[in-house]
């Protein structure tokens, strides 16, 4: 039990990190971005081809990060321009159909180019004994870059001044503009931290498993529910969200099955939405 | 949206509401004949065209009218079929109860998500993502009941007619005249009081209930017999199929489609989805020679689309319409 709350907890993690990147462009301008699994797998596989070139793994994985914060940013720059400049349920939409759209490009052109491409991190070394649990490397390294890249979320919301800059601009985005903010340059800046978190979960879920070329949607769907369960533009919440989801994914694919498991998860996002529509850290 | 005419209800106009439906069905009824007939590819093409245009028009009914955003048509057309399917296989009736209980299925399942939905008062988007999570937790029941289901290997489907399951052409017949009845459905729905209260309640929700709409109930009504069509659909197709599995009711075959091409011909019209549905066929026909690139040529297309023109086809035909002719916009197309 204690392994399987364990592995629940490494899990969650991960599930955070990726709910981070998406729940903060969500709660920026209503935006879902239904192209953020695209992006995660973009950043894998340009990753795994830097590191076929021979480079040395940390320096791919760097690349791999800018290449999706690249393409987050230029999403930005191009198709939400428009979006932006839309209101309510127009707005919600055109989002909506816009990062489908392009994650059909993304997706299908990786598919095209690369239909066997997958980025494997494989970190040797001996299982480290956590709690008396043996743990594999790859895992821990893992959860440690989440947890660092969370602390380091927390702290820059918290404690800079753009930080909170963004967060006026998720509460009230005409309040912010009247204080001197600028949404337009803010929301760039988010999406391309939306980007880079998305390439850092590609590495980090790489270490444990590899992450094949065709993950896309369902990384997307998984980011989906924790920024429900988790609150919109909620960095904590996300975290809170995906640890708590992970549990409830390890122990009752343990106990339970693994079909019932994906019903129980996604019962639990709509059950958020329902009796608790803000999300669990959410305003 | 403006308001249309006061005319549009009075029962002389009913015979031209009906233009564009006559018009639908008299081209529907010849495209065998002088196109496609002895083409089993190109007619397998046009079956799924008006599959979808059907799909369409019952999303249309739920999303297009009364702004829920449903993002489980394919869930809800698979409850339809793999419940006629499961029905008509475990004891010895005959098609038509299958497909009477899938339907009956699936209003049902479509009827309570929109309760649940008005209930808790959720907007667009938590609708849609309430829907989107159903539909994957059904995708995942279907894997899951291996016993019922056949999970990923499927089920054959039997109980047919052979003019709907062996003949292509009776199958676009039956479908055409399927669509052609949804057509008339939507339309005598949108010339009678529920109508008017779609258009109050898409235009201005507040305004709507303050003037004495009861939303929730139109909501709810627009949802189930959206919902029913859907299911229908679900599950006829499985019966002419003869094979169903939970990719054919995938999220990502059906309700992205659907979505699309809604949105494409126009959102809340009558025609919306049938012109929707003939684009994406033709695109669907060009394209399969480079298999490969489907995917991104899609993407780009749907990006284009909606980049350009926002309010669909048929918003902006009518547009150019009423310009050159100097007529003021109907706001019914």
């Amino acid at each position: 039990m204690r392994a399987v709350i364990l592995d629940g907890i490494v899990l969650g993690l991960a599930f955070g990190l990726l709910g981070v990147g998406m729940t903060l462009v969500y709660g920026l301008g209503g935006v879902v971005n239904l192209a953020y699994g695209q992006i995660v797998v973009l950043a894998a596989i340009v990753a795994s081809l830097v590191m076929n070139e021979g480079v040395s793994t940390a320096l791919a994985a760097v690349v791999g990060v800018l290449a999706a914060a690249g393409v987050a940013v230029l999403l930005d720059l191009t198709l939400m321009r428009p979006v932006y400049r839309e209101q309510g349920e127009e707005r919600i939409l055109l989002g909506l159909l816009l990062t489908l759209g392009a994650a059909f490009v993304i997706g299908g052109l990786l598919t095209w180019r690369y239909p066997t491409g997958a980025l494997y991190i494989n970190i040797s070394g001996e299982p480290i004994s956590i709690l008396g649990v043996p743990m594999a490397v790859g895992s821990i390294w893992a959860s440690v870059i989440a947890l660092v890249v969370g602390a380091a979320l927390l702290l820059f919301f918290g404690a800079t001044t753009f930080g909170r800059g963004v967060r006026s601009v998720i509460q009230d985005e005409i309040g912010a503009r009247l204080v001197g903010i600028n949404p337009s340059f803010v929301r760039t800046v988010i999406f391309a931290l939306s980007g880079a978190l998305a390439g850092i979960v590609a590495i980090t879920s790489s270490m444990s498993g590899p992450l094949t070329v065709n993950a896309g949607f369902e990384l997307t769907t998984f980011a989906l529910i924790v920024t429900v369960v988790g609150g919109l533009g909620s960095v904590a919440g996300a975290f809170l969200a995906g640890v708590l989801l992970g549990v409830v994914n390890t122990v009752s694919a343990q106990y339970i099955g693994q079909y019932i498991t994906s019903v129980i998860l996604l019962g639990a996002a709509a059950l958020t939405i329902l009796i608790r529509p803000r999300g669990l850290l959410g305003r | 949206m403006t308001l249309p005419r006061l005319g549009a209800v009075v029962s002389g106009n009913v015979g031209r509401a009906l233009v564009p439906i006559v018009a639908v069905a008299a081209i529907l009824a010849v495209l065998p004949s002088v196109w496609f007939g002895d083409s089993p590819f190109t007619t397998s093409l046009a079956v799924k065209a008006l599959v979808f245009a059907a799909y369409g028009i019952g999303f249309n009914l739920i999303f297009g009218c009364t702004n829920q955003l449903f993002l489980c048509v394919g869930a809800l057309a698979g409850i339809g079929g793999y419940g006629a399917a499961i029905l008509t296989d475990e004891t010895s009736l005959p098609m038509a109860a299958g497909v009477a209980v899938g339907t009956a299925s699936a209003a049902i399942v479509g009827g309570l998500l929109s309760w649940i939905a008005v209930r808790r008062s959720l907007g667009v988007i938590f609708t849609g993502i309430v829907t989107l999570v159903f539909s994957l937790a059904f995708a995942n029941l279907l894997l899951g009941q291996r016993d019922l289901t056949g999970a990923e290997t499927g089920l054959v489907v039997t109980a047919a007619p052979a003019g709907l399951a062996d003949d292509r052409v009776g199958a676009y017949y039956a479908f055409a005249g399927i669509v052609v009845a949804f057509l008339i459905v939507f339309r005598a729905l949108q010339l009678s009081h529920v109508g008017w209260a779609f258009r109050g309640l898409r235009d201005d929700e507040m305004a709507a209930e303050l003037a004495g709409v009861d939303v929730a109930r139109y909501r709810i009504y627009a949802a189930t017999v959206g919902s029913a069509m859907i299911g229908l659909i679900g599950a006829l197709y499985a019966y002419s199929s003869g094979f169903i599995s939970p990719a054919t009711y995938a999220f990502d075959q059906v309700d992205v489609r659907v979505l699309v091409l809604v949105a494409f011909g126009g959102l809340g019209t009558l025609l919306g989805p049938v012109i929707g549905a003939a684009a994406f066929a033709i695109l669907d026909e060009r394209l399969s020679t480079s298999l490969e690139l489907r995917e991104v040529t899609y993407g780009i297309f749907v990006v284009a689309i909606f980049l350009g023109f926002r309010r669909g086809v048929v918003h902006a035909v009518v547009g150019v319409f009423n310009r050159l002719f100097g007529r003021r916009s109907r706001g019914r197309t």
